[in-house]
């Protein structure tokens, strides 16, 4: 079976539900990338940036002290190792030489931690592409500093104000601009959501990290790991490490969202605790009222704090390929702590959920050999850190 | 009324449609039922009710405020089939909604499609369904002889636009705009070489939408379609004005108005 078909289906899920503007912009990406894809100069062109730029390939390291803690055996691959410090310079770079095979000037992002807004914002000042990035205001608040870093590297950052002012606003006024402005502009949008071309080339791209990580832990230990351990928002650094695997019927794969508050409480459990819907042009699970209407997500970590999820692993999780698991905002913060004290080595927030899932992984899985995506370092959250911080010390002095 | 019969009365008549779109439950639940009147009565010729969406992708601010103020009201699918059954015998002109895809979904298709038959609306389009994705949905409204009112925009390749027009019933909605909804300036002429361009490649009416705010398109735009859709000018014109005195008297001013009949 082909995953996704030509229509761009997981299984039930995927799909393009776009308004008929967006079909059309689709079809250019869609055509653009399947000549590209198969183009030794592209290829050529991605890998070396890929290796001299950002600094692939990410190291494949074992977490000895973590390892001993656990009772387990630990391995990272180093996605915070690269270049801005997250894989989502993977994709961008992809996406970016994807823009100037369309011969496009000006490329528009989405982002909500600011994480993928950086990498674009970088990609576009290698390559030349003028820049703007859709921002929801609560976040450029809550993510001043990332905000800061786009503008020095030559990106407009564009408040939304629409809505619930977060990153799913901020998508759906990325896509309201690319209709407007399609002749001249590439949507490069940031996790494998959304409709199809885009689960399938953010997949591709960060399919990267999985490849790697299969020839690094082959030659390491001689044998592939028992699990895969990644965080989900839109899924695309678990995507990356999964895909390669996804034939090695053994290795047991695991993703890991983030219950923010707790499953009863205000989350971005998508794929737990949502149901199947359409949003933002895919047919996916989707945290929703009984009416349909999208509900805001809550989670600590901004870049997992989104209500939908790529339809890739939907399909994975209905044909039990992979099991998701939750971690709260809680949780994750010790997942922070344990890391950063055992290993010196500071997670992002995001990569604290997968983390902090290896605690309750160490309960059924003692001695195995487990590979957890670190998909980025965690200096841009060390603010939230700190305030978590103070506001459970008050807390505790009450 | 149905839409080809609205259609073919307009034919006889030498006159184009007015199509006034209105989300529901804006400026809040109550009021939608007065609108509807009050648009009948300025010679509205179909009133377009949008289903509030939490995440309207292709809408302008203007529908995304009105939309959000709807949601914040509690307005729900229910909510406007009472509305709409309430209204089935003094409303005489065609009533189509206007959704984006989830909503329905959830809801469900079959009992959406029934609930719109018992309701006596006759027609629906969704923003976000293109014709690929459309098969299971059009085999339900066919199911209960609902109209499904597909898009062609000016960037639809012309293969395409075959295959949306054969899935199309009750007319064909024409995007004035590679854009959102909220108003425009056009290039008239170029506008006229693709619904030309369109109307050799079906039978079905033409309307144009998107855009759409002044007196003057509405004439030009009529002229070479078969009908306009209004619908970003209206909800602003409600928004400034619903809480003023007369308010509804107004609203049919400002249509006659935009139909040029004021
Ligand atoms: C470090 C890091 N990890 C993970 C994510 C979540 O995205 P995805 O699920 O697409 O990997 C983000 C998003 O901003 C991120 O910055």
């Amino acid at each position: 079976m082909k995953l996704p078909d030509n229509r761009g289906y997981f299984g039930e899920f995927g799909g393009k539900f776009v308004p008929e503007t967006i079909s059309y912009c689709l079809e250019e990406v869609e055509r653009v990338y399947h000549k590209q894809k198969k183009s030794k100069v592209f290829k050529k062109e991605l890998d070396f940036y890929l290796k001299e730029y950002a600094g692939r390939p990410t190291l494949l390291y074992y977490a000895e002290n973590l390892s001993k803690y656990l009772g387990m055996k630990v391995y990272l691959k180093r996605e915070d190792l690269l270049h801005t410090g997250a894989h989502k310079i993977n994709n961008a770079l992809g996406q970016g030489l994807l823009a100037k095979a369309m011969g496009k000037k000006r490329i528009i992002a989405e982002t909500g931690a600011g994480q993928h807004g950086v990498a674009v914002a970088t990609v576009c000042s290698l390559l030349g592409f003028k820049c703007d990035i859709f921002m929801g205001q609560e976040d450029i608040e809550r993510q001043s500093m990332n905000v800061f870093r786009m503008k020095v590297l030559g990106a407009k950052v564009i408040p939304v104000t629409t809505g619930s002012c977060t990153l799913k606003d901020a998508c759906n006024e990325a896509f309201r601009d690319w209709v407007t402005n399609v002749s001249d502009t590439h949507y490069l949008l940031g996790s494998c959501l959304g409709p199809h071309p885009y689960p399938l080339i953010v997949r591709d791209f960060q399919s990267v990290i999985g490849k790697e990580a299969r020839v690094q832990i082959l030659k390491k230990e001689r044998r592939l790991p028992d699990y895969l351990v990644a965080c989900v928002g839109g899924g695309s650094n678990a995507i990356g490490l999964f895909y390669p695997f996804y034939k090695d019927k053994k290795v047991k794969l695991i993703g890991v969202e983030a219950a923010g508050f707790g499953l009863q409480s205000y989350n971005a459990a998508t794929l737990v605790k949502g149901k199947i819907g359409v949003f933002q042009g895919t047919m996916s699970y989707v945290l929703q009222d009984s009416q349909g209407q999208i509900k805001n997500a809550h989670s600590i970590a901004p870049g997992l704090d989104y209500p939908g999820v790529g339809p890739e692993h939907s399909f994975y999780k209905d044909t039990k390929r992979a099991v998701y698991g939750t971690v709260t905002d809680k949780e994750a913060i010790e997942g922070f702590k344990m890391l950063s004290e055992l290993e010196g080595i500071i997670p992002a927030l995001e990569s604290s959920h997968a983390i902090a899932y290896l605690r309750k992984l160490s309960k059924k899985a003692k001695n195995r050999l487990v590979l957890v995506c670190l998909s980025g370092r965690g200096d841009k959250d060390l603010d939230i850190v700190r305030q978590a911080q103070i506001s459970a010390d008050t807390k505790k002095r009450r | 009324m149905r839409l080809k019969e609205k259609f073919n009365q307009l034919k006889k008549k030498g006159k184009k449609a007015f199509i006034a779109y209105i989300p529901f439950g804006f400026p809040d639940i109550k009021s939608t039922k007065g609108i509807c009147l009050a648009l009948q009565e300025a010679g509205a010729d179909i009133i377009e009710v949008g289903i509030p969406f939490s995440d309207p992708l292709a809408d302008g601010p203007i529908i995304q405020q009105a939309t959000t103020v709807a949601l914040n009201k509690g307005a729900t699918i229910s909510m406007i089939f009472e509305a709409m059954e309430k209204l089935k015998k003094s409303l005489k002109i065609p009533v189509m909604l206007m959704s984006y895809y989830n909503p329905i979904l959830q809801f469900g298709r079959e009992r959406f499609f029934g609930r719109m038959k018992k309701a006596g609306i006759g027609a629906v389009t969704i923003v976000d369904l293109p014709v690929e994705e459309s098969l299971e949905y059009k085999k339900t409204a066919e199911k209960f002889d609902i109209d499904t009112i597909f898009f062609v925009t000016p960037v639809t390749p012309s293969k395409r636009i075959s295959k949306i027009a054969k899935a199309s019933r009750g007319f064909i909605y024409y995007v004035s705009v590679t854009g959102i909804t909220g108003p425009r300036d056009f290039n008239y002429s170029s506008l006229k070489k693709h619904i030309d361009i369109l109307k050799k490649k079906t039978s079905l009416p033409v309307c144009v939408g998107f855009g759409i705010h002044t007196k003057k398109q509405v004439k030009v735009i009529s002229s070479f379609s078969d009908g306009v859709i209004v619908g970003s000018e209206i909800v602003s014109f409600i928004a400034a004005n619903h809480s003023k005195n007369d308010f509804l008297k107004k609203l049919k001013k400002q249509i006659l108005s935009l139909k040029g009949d004021g």
